[in-house]
């Protein structure tokens, strides 16, 4: 296959221009004189669109065939037209004030600057920007970057329980006092704060201490591949970052210094979605510091499997309860989702006799009780894997008992609103199979 | 069209379902299916009637459509422009090498993966759903169409259909933004997109943004970029038909890989919470948004800050451009971090989803069978123009050889290409 005529003419254009200017450094030339042409190229295409007329709604809007009440057209302004007013929105405003940001995530602490990180045609995640050609305009949030997205993915992972190895979270021993700090630590970042008990405990035995007995280590470099990250336990560690997007050679090439991390801060939030370049180079400011850390892989997998274990629970509890007996199992799968956990210490009224029923319930752990109004001691036992309050998903009827925690318990709740919402009335569920038998005995919250 | 169902006729006996190990042929054997696959791709045309949702997956021509080849290979293209490029794949625009004469305007699309980037970035299961899922929605009115697959030593090859207008972003972002109806039109096709794959065929795309929205000649989407798209265990199939006793389906109706793009990822893609077809509905909606105002609701320089609005702020509106209260209720309902409170995602589903008053006034019927005219008509001024797309730079030399430790471990991965 030979070049096209357009290759060529680039090839030579090229060609041209190394001989005319001579540069020293060729690679960092050309970069420079395709970016450039890159730029001409794509404003010369956009100025076309416009000139060429390119029909873009208003008076030229298209119709539907044969039909004057057109949904997409119409008396409308021209899209084209619609060149902002020069007023910076809300969002801008808002956003001004945000939150400190991890100094290792990219673009960290480049003020108003949206500095860009990484190449610009951008292999790899985030803080990619356009191609300048794309300039921010009024009425534009001035910091948009314009240019074209990369997608992220971390890598692929299937859940312990579906495939054949036997895989369970590393754990590091660590003293209560350390595991206090920790959960201090990390308890107010996003990426933790909605886990529950078992997923934060599993989390933080995870975490591996690091000892970084020197001064000057680099903990992690500026444009390499991210997988970790740190809690500081002890010590200091300063950030810094270099504009180019990397850790360049000689004293220089650390960049700025931008930030200092003390214990109980932490870095590197990003490498546990995915695989992004680090955005800082961070280094131990002196001796005898030390690290907890978390690797992505470890940190999904211990998301993975809790929360594919949990369904799987659900689910099955589900499947167990005549009243549901007609879902498919998609259906169920979209309860699950909508499933809470909830924790009661023992001696919790959970459902109360007389009360709306509004909701019900799968025990999940520990034990409960029902008990009516006349009778003596409990009514029915409730363990692992009982329901309870199901009649509410079919009926306004009240209570008809109540249930208590005879244990510490945890339930997985579903509101009847819930319920209604993902999969209609309860009524054209039931009408899908007979459902006649024997609800009254299963359940004795049932008011006869 | 005789031509075509000829050609069809031939491929038929000669492309064979990806995943079928055989014998390998002779020299004679490949030339032969050489042959007959050039034919049937040369007589491809995607400007096919519309068929009915229900008519995609059982038109002779769909089936032929999407499978792998036996005898094609990166000889039988010429190789024209490059039309993207992602961070382990690049698009080209081919035509056929050596044409015959009424060939000579045939254009296509050509996806390379290179397998080494595919293995080291692990998208090996990646790329494997994105052909399988692909091969089982061709023919779809606004999905890409894939013609037909092949490999080579070092790379993967999917032959797609060309669709001249480029992207959507491009428009969008000439444009800066686009007015209600525009953002309709595209919003409504996309609708159908997403019953159809959520709804029908039990996938979930997991990266809908402008940039994998192209416009074919007449100014109607078509979705690219299958990469993320995988089947979960909540197709139609499912939900009606067999329920077979004992053989319990194992796929199960969420996936865990984090995969989008920051700014159009929902709350439980960022906290690994198990994904379903529902993170679609949540990303339409910031694609209304970006549509109507020209950038998305949540975005930052710095991505963690982008996951922390998203999982925590709900979606605001600037004062300008005004949007009307129909269309914000839409975005609204769409971006609701509560999945069991998501439009799309709760009962009714995508039928919900017509029936809102974003909506009103529109014949989905219509839609379907593409009798509203694009707001936007691609300049092309011949077959294989191609200036609606950006130019990119050619591809660095001295890649990563595909060693025969690495063709060891994985080419048997890549068998269904």
């Amino acid at each position: 296959m030979s070049l096209s005529s357009a290759s060529l003419d680039v090839i030579d254009s090229l060609r041209k221009e190394i001989l005319k200017n001579n540069p020293t450094d060729l690679i960092q030339f050309c970069a420079n004189y395709f970016t450039r042409q890159l730029e001409l190229e794509r404003s010369h295409f956009l100025s076309s669109l416009n000139t060429q007329g390119t029909k873009m709604s208003g008076s030229t809007f298209p119709g539907r065939f044969g039909s004057n009440s057109n949904p997409f057209g119409g008396a409308t302004t021209n899209a084209g037209e619609q060149v902002g007013s020069g007023q910076i929105s809300k969002v801008m405003e808002e956003d001004e004030t945000d939150t400190i940001t991890s100094p290792t995530s990219p673009n960290f602490n480049f003020g108003n600057s949206g500095g860009q990180f990484g190449a610009p045609f951008g292999g790899d995640a985030s803080g990619e920007g356009p191609p300048s050609s794309f300039k921010a305009a009024d009425g534009f949030p001035s910091q948009y970057g314009m240019g074209r997205r990369t997608s992220v993915s971390a890598e692929s992972l299937n859940p312990t329980a579906a495939s054949n190895d036997n895989w369970s979270p590393p754990f590091h021993h660590k003293t209560e006092e350390q595991l206090q700090r920790l959960k201090k630590s990390i308890s107010g970042n996003f990426l933790f704060s909605h886990l529950d008990d078992e997923q934060s405990a599993q989390v933080l035995g995870a975490l591996v201490e690091k000892a970084i007995p020197a001064k000057g280590i680099k903990v992690i470099t500026q444009g390499d591949e991210g997988d970790y990250f740190y809690v500081v336990e002890k010590g200091s560690f300063v950030v810094y970052v270099n504009k180019s997007g990397s850790l360049q050679p000689g004293p220089a090439g650390l960049g700025e210094e931008v930030a200092t991390i003390r214990p109980g801060g932490s870095f590197g939030e990003l490498a546990l979605m995915y695989n992004a370049p680090r955005a800082a180079t961070v280094m131990s400011a002196e001796a005898g510091c030390t690290l907890w850390a978390l690797d992505r892989i470890t940190f999904r997998r211990i998301l993975m499997d809790s929360t594919f274990q949990r369904r799987r629970l659900y689910e099955s509890f589900l499947e167990e309860v005549p009243l549901l007996a007609s879902l498919t199992k998609y259906e169920r799968s979209k309860i699950a989702d909508a499933l809470e956990t909830h924790k009661y210490p023992s001696g919790t009224t959970i459902i109360k006799e007389g009360d709306a029923g509004e909701a019900f319930y799968l025990l999940e752990s520990g034990q409960a009780e029902a008990y009516k109004s006349g009778t003596q001691g409990a009514v029915k036992q409730y363990t692992k894997g009982d329901y309870f309050g199901e009649l509410a998903l079919l009926n306004d009827a009240p209570r008809a008992a109540s249930v208590i925690s005879k244990t510490e318990v945890k339930v997985a709740k579903l509101g009847k609103d819930g319920f209604q919402r993902l999969l209609g009335p309860v009524e054209s569920i039931m009408r899908r199979t007979k459902y006649d038998e024997g609800v009254e005995e299963i359940d004795p919250l049932h008011k006869k | 069209m005789k031509i075509r169902e000829a050609g069809q006729q031939m491929a038929a006996a000669v492309f064979h379902h990806g995943s079928q190990s055989q014998a390998p042929l002779t020299p004679e054997q490949m030339a032969q299916a050489n042959e007959h696959e050039k034919e049937f791709i040369a007589h491809f045309s995607d400007t096919q009637r519309p068929l009915a949702p229900g008519e995609v997956a059982e038109s002779p021509r769909n089936k032929e459509l999407g499978k792998s080849s036996k005898g094609l290979s990166i000889r039988d293209f010429e190789l024209v422009r490059t039309l993207g490029t992602g961070t382990f794949a690049r698009v080209w625009l081919v035509r056929l090498a050596n044409p015959a004469e009424e060939d000579r305007d045939k254009v296509f699309a050509l996806k390379v993966l290179r397998k080494v980037e595919v293995i080291k970035l692990k998208q090996v299961d990646h790329v494997n759903h994105e052909r399988s899922v692909l091969a089982d929605v061709a023919g779809h009115p606004f999905i890409t169409t894939l013609i037909t697959s092949f490999s080579d030593h070092d790379s993967l090859y999917m032959l797609l259909d060309y669709c001249p207008g480029g992207e959507v972003f491009s428009y969008l972002r000439k444009a800066k933004r686009f007015d209600e109806n525009t953002s309709r039109f595209y919003a409504a096709e996309i609708v159908l997109i997403l019953e159809y794959l959520h709804e029908r065929e039990g996938v979930a795309y997991r990266d809908l943004k402008p940039e994998n929205l192209l416009l074919d000649g007449e100014g109607h989407i078509k979705l690219v970029d299958f990469g993320f798209a995988k089947r979960l265990g909540n197709s139609e199939q499912q939900k009606h038909g067999k329920k077979s006793k004992g053989n319990v389906n194992i796929v199960p109706g969420e996936t865990y890989t984090l995969c989008g793009t920051p700014e159009y990822l929902a709350p439980e893609v960022i906290q690994s919470k198990g994904h379903t077809t529902a993170v679609d509905w949540w990303a339409l909606g910031i694609l209304i948004y970006e549509f109507l105002t020209g950038y998305p609701p949540f975005w930052n320089s710095n991505p963690i800050e982008i996951y922390k609005q998203i999982v925590s702020k709900p979606v605001h509106f600037p004062n300008e451009p005004a949007i009307s209260p129909e269309a914000k209720d839409i975005i609204r309902q769409f971006c609701t971090v509560d999945r069991s409170k998501r439009l799309g995602n709760i009962s009714g589903g995508a039928a919900r989803v017509k029936e809102h008053p974003f909506f009103n006034g529109v014949i989905w019927e219509d839609v379907y069978y593409r009798k509203y005219r694009g707001p936007i008509i691609p300049p092309i001024r011949y077959p294989g123009d191609a200036q609606c797309f950006d130019t990119y730079p050619d591809e660095k030399a001295g890649r990563e050889p595909y060693s025969d430790e690495l063709k060891r471990k994985w080419e048997d991965h890549f068998k269904d290409f």
